[in-house]
């Protein structure tokens, strides 16, 4: 019996694509309406696999490991006495990493709340994003040097008047191509030294899609010793650390405010952020993109399949006397309703494979307009496919049945 | 092995019901010729198709090979078909997209015959019927008493006990109706039974036995005198 079944099977196949064969033109008619779905499909599932590639990307050029821990300020509560300072001072640092096991490095971040400083040099100006920042803080941004040096233990003791510079700021205060260590850039009343220049970051999309004043190429570093003798303050408003590895970074922030509020006598409270909250807020749009992009692939599919439906029964009825034939010679209803459900799934799966074929097209499309390279979802590939044949079945299983239920000796006598 | 007893069939035209067999019984034993006449409309065909097996009657009993073909299954009855019964048509009705030997080949592909089996079967059952190198035409490339032939090649390739055939020279010349009637008198000879509708009355004279219909009743049944068997 089981043999039987793949003969028929087999037969039924070939037979399929004979049929069809002789009807191209109707065959590719037919077919648009599953392509285009299946084009779609793969076209949403591309951008939405690429996006994600690189968004992560992204993250890891900030680093994956990287946590911020700041005070929280009870804005929210106007009756509550708020209490002065940032809650994290220069004492504080001093137990860091060493009481913390899931931690790395840490490096103070002083700010000021007028985000974009003015700056000099011979007569040229910028606004910069000036940080004060310890000596780790360039190897947990995971930036680079192209020029100079990085700070040492002596310019924060001593409050030398260094930085080290974006390249955007070098472009525009000393022009593109020179050199500018050793040059000196007007603060105020305060004369930088540059020291160094910072890689170029090319990959930003998280300063374009949040902080819209944050340019990270525009980014002036200090001491934060020096920036905190300039505002008056022994406060650290951001402390910035890397974790040992990506699964601890949680683990890492508790270590952190727990000592915090230890020290602190909790006082205060703390925010903390990690690369997660970047990740889940960017898979959540992913997920809303995709879902808009995979409701509009359904109802094109929804579209194919009442065109796949149409030819069905329009080749039934072509048809009805070779049905008769075929139902003389011993054929089960079975056979019947196999040979015209397969001969929908095998014209879907035409569609669905064009329809791929269109869709890593359009991939390379997008990805040479984008200038993203994007790749291409074969797992979506597959899937495309898969669902194609469901809906080719679903679609030829109403004709197949009419197909099926007609008495032979009526559709022997239909002219 | 034929027993057909008390037969009624009605056909719904319209708002009209025709009866168009009235208390018909026949019996036709293994190994006869039998020709079934009638003018048109007086339920020839339908008898035919109720004896193959591709309509059922509205009450009466059938009996074939001592099987209850009354009330049997669809499926029941397209095993039946399959096995016990070869089909020879008036328009032939081969599936014209496929070539000869395939047309051959599909009563045993219904039957479950493995592909190499079936093929060589399928010659075989070619070479019988005279089209031995025509295998590989479709039957649009073929004249209408070759078409038949393959048709008779189609009928006999799974090997049944009866051939069924409604007017199989109505759409072909003297000359290959002939050929065609000789072919069903070498079935005969090989132990084949034979049921054969047709309104030319030279036709019939191929057969043993000529069965007179005339509205919806069996007027006559008689022993064919003029009798052109060539048995050997």
């Amino acid at each position: 019996m089981n043999t039987l079944h793949v003969n028929i099977f087999h037969d039924v196949l070939l037979q399929a694509i004979s049929s069809l064969k002789e009807n191209k033109l109707r065959t590719m008619l037919s077919v648009i309406g599953i392509t285009i779905g299946i084009c779609a499909v793969m076209v949403v599932g591309t951008v939405s696999q690429g996006m994600k590639k690189y968004i992560y990307q992204e993250l890891e050029t900030y680093g994956l490991e990287t946590l911020w821990i700041y005070r929280k300020w009870k804005d929210d509560n106007p009756f509550q006495v708020v209490r002065q300072g940032s809650g994290i001072n220069n004492d504080d640092l001093e137990f860091m990493p060493s009481c913390c096991a899931s931690v790395k490095q840490v490096t103070p971040v002083v700010y000021s709340y007028r985000n974009r400083v003015p700056l000099h040099s011979k007569g040229n100006f910028t606004n910069a994003n000036l940080e004060g920042v310890g000596i780790a803080y360039v190897d947990i941004n995971n930036d680079a040097l192209s020029l100079g040096r990085n700070f040492r233990q002596g310019d924060m003791q001593r409050r030398n008047p260094v930085a080290i510079i974006g390249s955007k700021i070098r472009d525009k205060l000393f022009g593109a191509h020179t050199n500018p260590i050793e040059k000196i850039i007007r603060w105020g009343d305060i004369r930088l030294t540059v020291i160094g220049v910072l890689n170029i970051k090319d990959r930003d999309i998280l300063s374009q899609l949040g902080k819209s004043d944050y340019d990270v190429n525009q980014r002036v570093l200090i001491p934060y010793t020096l920036y905190q003798q300039q505002l008056g303050s022994k406060d650290i408003h951001t402390l910035q650390a890397e974790a040992v590895s990506v699964e601890v970074t949680s683990k890492a922030l508790s270590e952190l405010t727990a000592l915090l509020k230890r020290r602190h006598n909790y006082h205060y409270e703390y925010v903390t952020e990690s690369m997660d909250i970047w990740i889940a807020t960017a898979e959540d749009l992913l997920q809303k993109i995709s879902f808009i992009g995979l409701l509009a692939a359904l109802i094109s599919l929804l579209v194919g399949g009442i065109g796949i439906m149409n030819i069905m029964s329009t080749s039934v009825v072509e048809r009805t006397r070779e049905i008769g034939i075929r139902k003389a010679l011993g054929a089960y209803r079975r056979d019947i309703l196999l040979q015209f459900m397969l001969e929908a799934a095998v014209i879907s799966v035409i569609g669905g494979v064009l329809g791929m074929l269109l869709g890593i097209i359009a991939g390379f499309g997008i990805s040479y307009l984008s200038g993203y390279d994007l790749g291409i979802s074969w797992s979506t590939a597959f899937l495309a496919v898969l669902v194609s044949i469901v809906v080719g079945m679903l679609s030829g299983y109403y004709p197949a049945y009419r197909a099926a239920s007609l008495k032979p000796v009526d559709a022997l006598r239909y002219e | 092995m034929i027993q057909l007893h008390n037969v009624y069939k009605a056909y719904q035209r319209g708002c009209l019901s025709v009866q168009v067999l009235r208390n018909v019984s026949v019996s036709i034993k293994k190994g006869e010729f039998v020709a079934i006449m009638g003018p048109s409309g007086s339920g020839k065909s339908t008898l035919l198709n109720i004896l193959g097996c591709l309509d059922t009657a509205d009450s009466g009993s059938y009996l074939l090979n001592n099987e209850v073909i009354q009330g049997a299954s669809e499926d029941s009855l397209a095993a039946i078909r399959n096995h016990w019964l070869g089909f020879v048509f008036q328009s032939f009705n081969l599936i014209p997209r496929i070539d000869a030997r395939h047309n051959v080949e599909l009563p045993m592909v219904y039957a479950g015959v493995l592909p190499a089996v079936r093929r060589q079967r399928a010659l075989a059952a070619l070479k019988i019927v005279g089209l031995a190198n025509r295998d590989k035409h479709i039957p649009a490339h073929l004249s209408g008493g070759q078409q038949q032939r393959v048709a008779i090649a189609r009928a006999i390739v799974n090997d049944p006990e009866i051939i069924i055939a409604d007017e199989p020279t109505g759409a072909l010349d003297s000359q290959a109706s002939h050929e065609i009637m000789h072919l069903f008198q070498q079935l005969q000879v090989s132990g084949k039974t034979i049921i054969m509708v047709t309104h030319e009355d030279e036709i019939a004279t191929f057969a043993q036995r000529i069965i007179r219909v005339n509205d919806g009743e069996v007027d006559s049944d008689i022993h064919n005198d003029q009798d052109k068997n060539v048995k050997k």
